[in-house]
């Protein structure tokens, strides 16, 4: 399957328009959406994941040993990072994966007023730079600080992960998941993973958490987190709700027909009462009688 | 021949009494030298560099933003203030066309154009802030993000600009003497002042909005469903205390402006104004408390940023509606304008409140802004000052042209 | 974030019922705390109508406010005050040549000369009841072509006031005005008491110019002794 960038990007526009033409208050996400499971406990830190990421989309290569027991973040120069950590006494190092989520109904698309970032049926959520103008909305409505800019060129853009669209489009899975030695990254269908998370779960029940981290919050997420600690100490955000944050701007838009609606017929009233007022207090001065029409 | 003599022999009186104010060109550079206008080359000869050097070497060259601040002084200071602050344009237009209070009129037209030059500053400071500042036109022209409230902040700043600059446009043809379509530009000015009202409500509530999309970032004190609301109200009790500020300012260094034989009684004016801003000022009070009790989290008062938000709502909030209060009470024109210069401290503090101080408030790395910032803002409302007193010197705007007077 | 279990949101609702009730009960007395005050209480504003009322040969209305040197001031209801002569002070002097009224702009203090009648190349000062700035001034005072009326057509300036609340606390009003005038006609009948024939041959009501009648050479002085503008 060779489709050109033309078409998909055809596909993909009228695709979104059809599901932003929707009201979602609660994230529907079709079982075919695109994800990928990541089994924190089978992450052996090899970083192989990094460096095909970067050759999939041409940036420079992860440098060096990362520093131990931070969280490590993504740039507008490195999509995926992997963080090691000692989480609280416990002498096993855990390895964490991060990079965009990939959420099922993204705030970041939701904020763009030009539509550079799209939230694709498939799954991924991609970024148009043609459209950009870099008012970096998209970065304050990111609960996972997914999107980064680039601050230091004359001509910058957003930069993240885009779930390696094209890839996926021509039937291969992301860059990252195709070179993981350990099956720590697993790519399928959203509704597959989850069904093979809980099993997972299910089937090891003292070895991981109960819970898997994206399957609910903020709606949802295409990319699905197990773990064998409590995934705040390994530097998730634990409080993130269940709520899409697209849904918390929507009474709001929702109110702006209203007020454009409304607000003539009462300030016209408004005007109208004051200078029948006025009128009729000119004519009292005067000593006419003012006839209503 | 003959012909381009008459067009230069026009131009050169034209430009000598419209754009020089009457002086022929040496002795209008002569009367340019004076240390307020030596204070303003300075911070230009240090802002515009700075400015320059940001689009040459990006904004990491010269802004504190980070990954995780993307927004600092620039949105903080110079948008939602600005946008804040020029509230006095629709404000003042409804009091005096909707509301009929025609004795505002004096203080109308300075509203008017602040509020014009407030917010062409704002998208001023806006394209400094964007990253690729030359595509500010695609919201309106190549794509439409319907589902973004950014949107809809895009689309009312530059339908209101345009509102805004209708609803000036009598003045300007009064100065450039066309008649007739000043008519015809008077003629739109109740449509202009609707239509203002309706884009002011939005995108006043609009800018508190886009903080919707934020409610892990946003300081839970803050953070509110009303915060558009708690935004529009504001911006009211600020578009008052501000006509207050400016208008008390204007009358003492335009004094030449101001016509004698007028005689405007700003006084009265001013308490006027104030009388507004102390119930809008008690409204948003209470809707300040309705919020803390939405979100129920009142424990949150007992942390400095606790603190914090107590000496907003507390100290610049409460205070100056106190203050206008008792200066209504006292016919204190003096205390009124005080406490108009709190009330406008408060509703900037609000602004940088919700945009640096309580954004990320959980995030260890503290946003500041750096000095580059802080002069390309000062930069900024320094070059829009300068065009509203370009204006006032010029343009009928504190005084009645002598050709129109008393068509209102 | 919201947590959103029925025990919390019971009490949240509560207290925002309790606010927006609290706010209810007292935006009533803020609202009427912002409309009343010193000001408006103590002031007496002039409403429409002027009511005569004769107090001996003289017209002293009530609801105004008399300054001893017969100028009289009115609170309007847009907070101006108007002023003028009173009806001795214009029969005192009769009909005028002009006035000397201040620019609009020219600020006047209470009990300092305000203004000057002109009669017979002679120009009489009068004080000013208020402190403050003439705002407008009359200038259809007095014409010769119709009856004086001195309360209504016939004010002569407009003024904002500066020191209101003081200014009329020193005012004479309140019914006192009565005995007050009583006491001018007194003096300026004892006065006139050599020329009592001529004073009541039709019947009594007084010449137009009392003090031209009383004392044709120095009437001006006369005049300036009520209106406490002697040269000393």
């Amino acid at each position: 399957m060779d489709l050109s960038r033309r078409t998909f990007f055809k596909i993909a526009g009228v695709a979104s328009a059809t599901a932003v033409a929707g009201q979602p208050a609660v994230a529907t996400a079709s079982p075919d959406v695109r994800a990928v499971l990541v089994d924190t406990t089978r992450c052996i830190g090899c970083r192989a994941c990094e460096a095909a990421c970067a050759e999939a989309n041409g940036l420079p290569g992860p440098v060096g040993e990362p520093a131990v027991n931070t969280r490590r973040v993504t740039d507008p120069r490195t999509f995926t990072v992997v963080s090691t950590l000692v989480p609280n006494g416990d002498a096993e190092t855990r390895f964490v994966k991060t990079q965009c989520m990939h959420c099922v109904d993204p705030s970041c698309a939701s904020a763009c007023l030009v539509r550079a970032l799209e939230k694709t049926p498939e799954g991924p959520v991609i970024y148009h730079p043609e459209l950009c103008l870099g008012c970096r909305y998209c970065m304050v409505a990111c609960p996972f600080d997914g999107p980064k800019y680039e601050y230091d060129r004359a001509i910058p853009y957003v930069r993240k992960c885009e779930f390696c669209a094209e890839r996926q489009a021509a039937g291969q899975p992301p860059a990252c998941v195709s070179v993981c030695p350990s099956g720590a990254l697993r790519f399928g269908t959203r509704a597959e993973l989850l069904d093979e998370a809980r099993t997972r779960i299910y089937q090891n029940p003292d070895r991981y958490v109960h819970r898997v981290y994206g399957e609910h919050e903020v709606g949802g997420t295409s990319w699905l987190y197990l773990a064998d600690r409590p995934f705040e100490e390994l530097g998730f955000r634990a409080d993130l709700g269940e709520t899409p944050y697209p849904a918390y701007t929507w009474p709001f838009l929702s109110a702006v027909p209203l007020v454009l609606t409304l607000w003539p017929p009462f300030l016209m009233g408004l005007y109208a009462f004051t200078r029948t007022r006025e009128s009729a207090a000119d004519a009292e001065d005067s000593g006419e009688e003012v006839r209503h029409g | 021949m003959a012909e381009t003599l008459t067009r230069t022999a026009t131009i050169r009186p034209w430009v000598t009494e419209k754009i020089l104010m009457g002086l022929p060109p040496r002795a209008y550079a002569r009367s340019l030298v004076t240390p307020g206008n030596a204070i303003v080359a300075l911070i230009l000869l240090v802002g515009l560099p700075i400015i320059v050097c940001r689009f040459v070497f990006g904004l990491a060259s010269v802004t504190n933003l980070s990954q995780t601040t993307p927004w600092g002084l620039w949105i903080g200071l110079d948008v939602l203030c600005g946008v804040a602050l020029a509230a006095g344009g629709y404000v003042l237009a409804s009091t005096v066309y909707l509301f009929g209070l025609k004795h505002y009129y004096p203080v109308l037209r300075p509203a008017i154009l602040t509020g014009f030059l407030g917010y062409l500053f704002v998208v001023i400071g806006l394209m400094a802030d964007l990253g690729q500042p030359w595509r500010i036109s695609y919201p309106v022209i190549r794509s439409y993000g319907v589902t973004s409230v950014m949107f809809l902040v895009g689309w009312h700043v530059i339908l209101y600009l345009t509102v805004q600059f209708l609803e000036f446009c009598p003045a300007v043809f009064e100065w450039l003497g066309c008649s007739r379509v000043r008519r015809w530009a008077a003629s739109l000015t109740i449509g202009a002042t609707v239509f203002g009202v309706i884009l002011s409500t939005l995108h006043q509530s609009a800018l508190g909005a886009l903080f919707l999309l934020a409610p892990t970032k946003l300081h839970p004190l803050w953070y509110s469903p009303f915060v558009p609301v708690f935004f529009f109200i504001s911006s009211i009790a600020g578009g008052l205390s501000m006509v207050i500020v400016e208008s008390a300012v204007s009358h003492r260094i335009f004094r030449n402006q101001v016509d004698p034989e007028q005689h405007v009684d700003l006084d009265r004016i001013t308490l006027g104004l104030g009388q507004a801003a102390s119930v809008v000022l008690f409204t948003y009070f209470f809707l300040k408390l309705l919020g803390l009790a939405d979100g129920n989290r009142w424990d949150l008062l007992a942390t400095p940023l606790g603190a914090w938000f107590l000496v907003e709502v507390l100290g610049f909030v409460l205070l100056p509606c106190f203050l206008f209060a008792h200066a209504v009470r006292r016919r204190n024109a003096r205390l009124a304008r005080a406490a108009a210069v709190v009330s406008v401290a408060g509703i900037v503090l609000n602004r940088l409140n919700v945009s640096i101080v309580a954004f990320n408030w959980n995030v260890a790395e503290r946003y500041v802004p750096s000095w580059m910032e802080i002069v390309v803002s000062i930069t900024i409302i320094t070059i829009g000052v300068q065009t509203f007193r370009w204006i006032v010197n010029r343009m009928p705007v504190l005084r009645e042209h002598p050709d129109y007077a008393g068509t209102h | 974030m919201m947590p959103h279990d029925l025990h919390a949101m019971y009490s949240a609702k509560a207290i925002e019922y309790l606010i927006a009730v609290a706010f209810l009960l007292l935006f009533v007395p803020f609202w009427s705390l912002l409309n009343g005050g010193p000001a408006a209480r103590r002031v007496k504003v002039a409403k429409r109508a002027l009511v005569p009322r004769l107090v001996e040969w003289f017209n002293v209305p009530e609801n105004v406010y008399y300054h001893p040197g017969h100028a009289w001031a009115r609170v309007e209801p847009d907070g101006y005050v108007r002023v003028g002569m009173d009806d001795f002070a214009r029969k005192l002097v009769g009909p005028l040549a002009g006035l000397r009224l201040p620019a609009p702009g020219t600020r006047v203090e209470q009990s300092e000369p305000g203004w000057a009648l002109l009669a017979d190349d002679r120009a009489i000062d009068m004080l000013s009841p208020v402190d403050g700035i003439v705002v407008e001034t009359n200038a259809e005072a007095f014409r010769s072509d119709r009856p004086p009326d001195p309360y209504g057509r016939d004010w002569l300036l407009k003024i904002k006031p500066e020191k209101l609340i003081a200014n009329l606390k020193t005012l004479i009003v309140n019914g006192t005005e009565r005995r007050w005038m009583e006491l001018n006609a007194d003096t300026l009948r004892l006065r006139l008491s050599p020329n009592l024939g001529l004073l009541y041959q039709d019947g009594g009501a007084p010449v137009d110019g009392l003090a031209r009648t009383i004392d044709p050479e120095n009437w001006d002085e006369l005049a300036r002794e009520y209106f406490l503008t002697s040269e000393e």
